[in-house]
């Protein structure tokens, strides 16, 4: 993304915001943050740029094995936090709604690692994301999905022997009459695509930067 | 005396309340920190700690870490935590050695030194994958148990009951058919002539793994209860729930816990870390008297990454330069190829002769990494492999083993990401004769050949 049409003074603050958030500098981030308000510059732009840019750049980093996932988490705190400061000041039809997605390693699985790394991916990648752990039943997920009115139920499972339950919450989500109201993705390490094509999920991760760009093409 | 259990349970309730994030980011802080004081650093030319005093400071932070954070309990959201003075009493009431099996296979599992001469307990058999029915089971399992390089053999899943009622865990189909896997193990040994090898299963709730245990037809008190303890660093009550069936039915605790390379122990400095600290865990809060000091990458799909053996040998060595528990190390179970590929072979070696030289056992059977939900997806070649590698790495030299797995990391390193799926028993094996089909037997003796010249000393049978 360009900065066209900005003023010099106020692309500096957008690039340190940037620059802030990818050395997960909160203190920093926050005080730019605070001061794009304060001078009246358009803090749509800061979203829009500023945080989609760090975002890009922080998944690249740890795709390519420089940072971590604890910096990954870092870095998705420091963005929910300015993002917070930001759209305070902007008037609520110009908020864009972030897509949500209720993520959860289902029932009778405890795997966590990989379900983490994609939640993290997620909230780096734009999303607002709501991790309900490890070992939930089909029945909270759903209704933790319909409570904060969900886009996407993101579904781990680690053991053959767990897999099922992905299925479980498809199959629920068509007899409650709710299947259409939100896209289901799955992944973990023994679900395979054709695994996720034969219960009717609507995409399927193999590992977090995948279940990113499919949670993208699916949500738009 | 050891620290009662019933203590650890009380302290899971009434230990401080910390939101799991805090904890996560706690790991994070502390081994970054760590790393930094004890001066520890991985490095990628070296993947073996030849000396120990680099090992020996892992060890430290590994103290230190465990004192400082404690474990967590995802049930409670509180954490557990253990004194100085207990960690140390823990470690010294600690077992040295314990006995597995029964009559003539009968074995002592002894805690190993560095380079040790001690011989390493060797659990072999398709570790917790997925068998297409009760027979096939058991002709594999049969074919494992028969290979005396062996000392016990683990169980998988059958996914259907009857062949068509899908197993789910945490449903009575599970209790039931995990129930059926530890009768098909015993069945197997029997068949395999021989009644009193060990036999383990671990199944994904402790109400299926507890109804395992059988004196006469499942799992007895002379095999081992596995406990888990969840990345990283914590537990929940469906773990201390073994722990809490062991102690009342007189089973050892085996315990097993992984670091991760790229998870909240971040780097490889971290992992080794984290790696002393979650076995700490596993005497201390979950009662076990033999351990896997485990590590895992991930974004890697196999255990013996550069990076993973050197975090998991540096770990394995520091825990057995520093006291005398038994430390089982099976770095070498989960390769990214598959059976019936050179590259199984290569990556499974790496990692059992550098668990092997660094003291450690190998109790967590060996199958590719991620089988899904394809049935018969190993051999008792693979085994027999393991057995091979295991007991003729001991008393090898940390030099020695350098030299190899610098060699063998030639051969996989850059294949780890799309390496080869490999075949299915049925297509390796020939039924009937439980032998390789003659393409597998001939890719088996040219990989042993090839390990001869490059010189690795196998056992005589």
């Amino acid at each position: 993304m360009e900065l066209l049409n900005v003023q010099q003074e106020e692309k500096e603050l957008l690039e340190a915001l940037k620059e802030a958030i990818v050395e997960i500098d909160s203190e920093r981030a926050k005080e730019i943050a605070k001061k794009i308000v304060n001078q009246k510059f358009d803090p749509l732009w800061a979203i829009k740029y500023s945080i989609a840019e760090a975002a890009k750049i922080v998944g690249n980093r740890f795709e390519d094995g420089e940072i971590y996932l604890p910096h990954l988490v870092m870095a998705g705190d420091i963005m929910e936090e300015v993002g917070a400061i930001l759209e305070k000041n902007i008037p609520s039809e110009q908020i864009q709604r972030k897509k949500r997605i209720v993520i959860a390693t289902v029932q009778g699985d405890v795997h966590s690692v990989g379900k983490n790394l994609v939640a993290v991916m997620l909230r780096a990648g734009g999303f607002e994301v709501h991790d309900l752990g490890v070992d939930v039943m089909s029945t909270t997920i759903i209704q933790k999905a319909k409570e904060i009115n969900a886009d996407m139920i993101a579904l781990s499972s680690l053991l053959t022997t767990t897999m099922p339950y992905q299925k479980e919450v498809i199959d629920d989500l068509i007899s409650m009459g709710i299947r259409e109201k939100f896209k289901v993705m799955i992944g973990g390490g023994p679900v395979t695509r054709e695994y996720a094509e034969s219960i009717g999920a609507d995409g399927y991760g193999k590992d977090a930067v995948e279940a990113v760009e499919e949670a993208k093409k699916l949500l738009g | 005396m050891r620290l009662s259990f019933w203590e650890i349970l009380k302290r899971s309730k009434e230990g401080p309340i910390l939101e799991e994030k805090e904890f996560d980011l706690l790991i994070f802080k502390k081994t970054q920190e760590l790393q930094k004081k004890y001066g520890i650093k991985y490095d990628p030319n070296n993947p073996l700690d030849l000396e120990g005093t680099l090992s020996d400071r892992i060890y430290q932070a590994g103290w230190e870490l465990f004192l400082d954070i404690g474990t967590y309990c995802t049930t409670t959201k509180r954490v557990i935590r253990v004194s100085e003075e207990e960690l140390r009493h823990e470690i010294e009431a600690c077992p040295e050695s314990i006995w597995l099996g029964q009559g003539e296979d009968r074995v002592q599992m002894r805690h190993r030194d560095v380079e040790g001469e001690q011989e390493p307990i060797v659990i072999a058999g398709i570790q917790t994958a997925p068998f297409s029915d009760e027979e096939m089971m058991f002709i594999i399992s049969k074919g494992c148990a028969m290979d005396r390089c062996i000392d016990g053999i683990w169980g998988g899943i059958l996914l259907k009951i009857d062949g068509k009622y899908e197993v789910v865990a945490g449903t009575p189909s599970e209790i039931f058919q995990y129930k059926k896997t530890a009768e098909i193990l015993r069945k197997a040994i029997n068949a395999a002539g021989r009644p009193g090898m060990i036999i383990i299963n671990n199944a994904p709730t402790s109400t299926a793994t507890i109804a395992m245990f059988d004196e006469e037809r499942g799992l007895r008190r002379t095999d081992y209860m596995e406990v888990t303890g969840i990345s990283e660093l914590k537990v929940s009550y469906d773990d201390l729930n073994r722990t809490s069936f062991a102690l009342a039915y007189g089973v050892p605790i085996h315990g097993s816990h992984s670091a991760t390379i790229g998870g909240f122990s971040a780097t490889p400095e971290g992992a080794a870390i984290t790696a002393v600290a979650g076995s700490f865990q596993l005497i201390a809060v979950q009662k076990a008297e033999s351990f896997r000091c485990g590590v895992i990458d991930s974004r890697i799909k196999s255990r013996v990454t550069r990076a993973q053996l050197w975090a998991a040998g540096s770990a394995i060595q520091g825990l057995n330069r520093n006291t005398k528990l038994i430390v089982d190390g099976n770095i070498g179970d989960h390769p990214a190829a598959g059976p019936g590929t050179k590259q199984y072979f290569y990556e499974a070696a790496a990692g059992f002769i550098v668990s092997t030289v660094m003291g450690g056992h190998s109790t967590e059977g060996t199958r590719k990494f991620v089988v899904g939900n394809i049935c018969n997806y190993g051999t008792p070649l693979e085994s027999r492999w393991m057995g091979e590698i295991c007991k003729g790495a001991v008393g090898m030299t940390r030099k020695e083993a350098d030299r190899i797995v610098k060699y063998l990391l030639s051969k996989y390193e850059d294949k780890l990401k799309n390496a080869p799926e490999g075949e299915t028993f049925e297509k390796l094996y020939d039924q009937e004769t439980l032998k390789p089909l003659p393409h597998y037997q001939q890719m088996y003796e040219e990989v042993k050949e090839e390990f001869k010249q490059i010189g690795f000393k196998f056992k005589e049978a």
